[in-house]
């Protein structure tokens, strides 16, 4: 295990941000810290980073008891939502920054970060200045900087939070890519859980505080712990009091065994997907079918159709 | 997370506190000292005479007429670098942060050089009977010099965050230019304009240098509340002096207690 | 930069500046001109005119009296010195005001203001009652040059606070994090991060603070006796030379003055450049 968290707690002032949090990172793993805002990722990142103290328990990385240690003895690298650009040095300058207070020799910094800077394809931009660069630049940067120490483990804070939508999107690759190359045990938080499920391993759900669940993206999808879980990781509906996701909703003209009525209340064409909202008895439901189903079983808004809950079809258990 | 050096802050907070209380806070509180050192009756003596009542009266009008005319100046200045670009607009800008640059007994000595006795202008001025050097126009001539920048640079970061859209909607409902100024901007940027207005005001009252020079400092003519702390000062009357000064001190903390107040969120720290 | 002191840093450009046209505008500017050359420009222009009276050479005599080069040897040296000790002990306020948590912090940040709002004549009066010869403190330092710096160093006070104070509040906290996340230790950080950061705000509150002392008068007035050749600063030499009716005279060592903030007012420009081109 690179990072073991032991029974954390922190609060400011009356606000819990964490409680008895316990989490084991296997190491050269890609872990995700995903939940909503306000859920304590981000202090429990800044907590292992050694950048917040906690109030009561304790961190180890790699072995070694790192609760009392300072940030600068840690040996984890951590890049901010904001870049923590140090604005007043050029790109090649902040990616050596590291390297410099460290005293190694000359000519090992530049080759260094210039290794680094073609690994995050900023080569061209090493003379400029970080108010000239574009955000996604600017993240790539940090990374870079934070990768030139060697770090025993790699701390993201909501890294593409910043972004555009499209920068984002090719940053996530981008980072997948990164990570299969350089190995290094990584966290990243986010409370995007579409970031979560394509890019990590292993993801860590918290909320107010506490760790709600622990797994793969498959593994939370399709066997989440509790209702939170799965109305955070994916689209839900309420069938009979319970929740289920909508496109486990099975849709007939008939009736079969175990459906029950519904009448159609809009059925609304996104693409590939179609939407139908109906009503079964006193609820409202909405279930998610191919357009191929939509044309087969005529479906349209006033019918009557007769709904059920799928039947699990899952490959493997995992 | 640590803040540079373990040792190193209370050497900082040691001295900076230090360097604080023995520059600023022991010679300020000594004149609340010194002026009570024989009681309230000399200081009530003091602040009665006929030359400090005339003292008074004659620096209250002078920094009533030179906050008057810097705040028009400052609000029409204001406006327009704001609002407008203009050939030779940097210059402007330059000018009116002039007067801070510029020590006060050169205010006075330029302000003599054009308006004085002996030359063209004082003469022809003085054949309409106005009087500029060693009276009292001169007097608030220096002291509008003295603080011109202050309403201006007062209001103008308001109008800026502000915007025209405002006054654009007002215009295209149908009002004038002097109407959309009293209804849209002037209500708009009041917070900004009292803390210049407040700040102009603690200035005209304690500018001291640039009025020694052109008043001629007269007693009981030309002598404002400044130069009065001076003049009783070296004539050994220190109950008068201190009982001035205290006066002075009061209205400076409480111009900056209203000030501070009143700063709108753009200049505020 | 305006030298006003407390003023925002020159706003960035307006989204919408229309040009000068129309009636209401063009009276305005006519007002705002007039104004400024009735009260500013032509009374500073008759000094300098005044100064070449007697042409180039009369210019420099007057200057360079013994007299004359004493005191503003005096002024500008005195000047300096503050200028540099303001640009210390400026630091280290700003540095208790922002990141201190000294419990009755705020009581000494309004106090900072106070040189502003004080008229200089009682500035220099509050110093004479600590440091001259009936000091309750036992310190006597009147008629001394050293009480000119003491005078020039209250006036002065605020100018380096509080051009560093706005620039330390806006630091990114995250980049000291950053770099301590690197390994970088406190003092480290200090010189390599946040050092560089504030250095245009030092300076351009040492400019300023040097451009004050240059043209005091009021605080000095009292405490240093105004003793020629020993403790009388500029500003007291022209008034003496009005006097004195050495009109001409007191011309010429004003004119130095006013080159002197001219030079300043095209360095602190030139600062602000420097300041904002960091982003």
């Amino acid at each position: 295990m690179s990072i073991i968290v032991r029974d954390v707690g922190k609060s400011f002032g009356d606000f819990a941000a964490l409680t008895d949090v316990s989490v084991e990172i296997p190491t050269g793993s890609l872990t995700a810290l995903l939940g909503p805002s306000g859920g304590g990722k981000s202090t429990l990142l800044r907590v292992i980073a050694g950048l917040e103290s906690p109030d009561t328990g304790g961190v180890e990385i790699e072995g070694r008891d790192a609760t009392r240690l300072p940030a600068q003895d840690r040996g984890v690298g951590f890049v901010f939502q904001h870049y923590a650009a140090f604005k007043h040095l050029t790109v090649q300058r902040n990616v050596a920054f590291g390297l410099e207070i460290r005293k190694r020799p000359k000519a090992e910094i530049k080759e260094k970060v210039r290794e680094l800077l073609e690994l995050v394809h900023l080569e061209q931009f090493a003379h400029r200045y970080p108010a000239q660069l574009s955000g996604g630049q600017r993240q790539r940067m940090a990374l870079a900087r934070a990768l030139a120490v060697e770090p025993q483990v790699l701390l993201l804070d909501e890294p593409f939070g910043a972004l555009d939508a499209q920068v984002r999107k090719e940053l996530r690759a981008w980072l997948r890519r990164l990570h299969d190359q350089v190995h290094v045990t990584t966290v990243f938080v986010t409370h995007d859980q579409e970031e979560a499920m394509e890019v990590a391993d292993s993801i860590v759900v918290m909320a107010q505080g506490k760790v709600e669940q622990v797994g793969s993206p498959d593994d939370l999808y399709d066997a989440p712990a509790n209702d939170f879980v799965m109305s955070f990781l994916g689209p839900v509906t309420k069938l009979d009091g319970q929740l289920v996701r909508p496109h486990d909703i099975e849709l007939f003209t008939e009736t079969r065994p175990d459906t029950t009525p519904a009448v159609v209340d809009r059925v609304t064409r996104l693409g590939f997907e179609v939407r139908v909202d109906l009503t079964v008895g006193e609820e409202e439901v909405w279930a998610q079918v191919t357009r191929g189903t939509l044309d087969q079983l005529g479906i349209e808004e006033g019918r009557t159709v007769h709904v059920r809950r799928a039947a699990p079809v899952r490959a493997a258990a995992v | 997370m640590a803040s540079p050096g373990v040792l190193v802050k209370p050497a900082v907070r040691g001295l900076a506190l230090l360097y604080l209380t023995f520059l600023l806070v022991i010679p300020v509180g000594l004149i609340f000292w010194r002026t009570f050192e024989n009681g309230l009756a000399p200081v009530i003596d003091g602040l009665t005479t006929q030359a400090t009542i005339h003292a008074f009266q004659l620096t209250a009008v002078i920094a009533f007429w030179a906050v008057l005319a810097n705040t028009v100046f400052g609000v029409v200045a204001a406006l327009l670098l704001v609002r407008y670009d203009f050939r030779g607009k940097r210059v402007l800008n330059a000018l009116i942060d002039l007067p801070l640059a510029v020590s006060p007994v050169i205010v006075g000595l330029s302000l003599i050089l054009v308006y004085g006795r002996t030359t063209g202008i004082g003469q022809a001025l003085a054949g309409i009977g106005i009087n500029i050097i060693f009276s009292i126009p001169g007097m608030v001539m220096a002291t509008i010099f003295v603080s011109i920048p202050l309403v201006v640079r007062a209001v103008a970061p308001v109008l800026e965050e502000i915007g025209d859209d405002q006054e654009q909607a007002a215009r295209t409902l149908g009002a004038g230019p002097v109407q959309t100024f009293r209804r849209i901007t002037l209500p708009s940027i009041r917070g900004a304009l009292a803390y210049g207005v407040v700040l102009a005001a603690a200035r005209s009252l304690g500018e001291y240098g640039a009025v020694a020079v052109v008043s001629g400092r007269l007693v009981g003519r030309t002598q404002t509340v400044t130069l009065l702390v001076q003049e009783r000062y070296l004539n050994f009357d220190q109950e008068t002096a201190y009982a001035c000064a205290l006066l002075l001190v009061v209205t400076a903390v409480l111009a900056l207690g209203v000030s501070r107040l009143l700063a709108p969120k753009e200049i505020k720290r | 930069m305006s030298l006003l002191p407390g003023a925002t840093p020159a706003p960035p450009t307006a989204p919408r500046r229309r040009p000068l046209h129309g009636k209401g505008q063009a009276i305005g500017l006519g007002f705002v001109v007039l104004y400024l050359s009735v009260i500013v420009l032509i009374p500073l222009a008759a000094v300098v005119a005044t100064s070449q009276e007697n042409g180039l050479a009369g210019f420099w005599k007057a200057v360079t009296t013994p007299e004359a080069s004493s005191t503003l040897k005096l002024t500008i040296g005195a000047s300096f010195l503050v200028a540099v000790i303001n640009c210390l002990m400026g630091t280290m306020i700003a540095w208790l005001l922002v990141r201190d948590r000294l419990p009755g912090r705020g009581f000494f940040d309004a106090l900072i203001d106070l040189p502003f709002a004080l008229p200089t004549i009682v500035a220099g009066l509050a110093l004479l009652t600590v440091y001259g010869t009936d000091s309750p403190l036992g310190l006597d330092i009147a008629y001394s040059r050293l009480a000119v710096v003491v005078a020039l160093l209250f006036v002065t006070l605020p100018f380096v606070v509080r051009t560093v104070q706005p620039v330390l509040l806006e630091l990114d906290r995250e980049m000291e994090q950053a770099a301590a996340s690197l390994g970088a230790g406190p003092a480290t950080i200090f010189f390599r991060i946040i050092l560089p950061n504030i250095l245009p705000a030092m300076a351009a509150g040492t400019a300023l603070s040097f451009a004050r002392a240059v043209s005091e008068f009021g605080s000095t007035v009292l405490i240093s006796g105004n003793l020629p050749f020993k403790t009388q600063v500029a500003s007291v030499h022209i008034f003496n030379q009005l006097e004195n009716d050495n009109v001409a005279g007191a011309a010429a060592v004003a004119t130095v003055l006013l080159v002197v903030a001219l030079v300043m007012l095209v360095a602190l420009d030139v600062l602000q450049r420097w300041g904002a081109r960091r982003g």
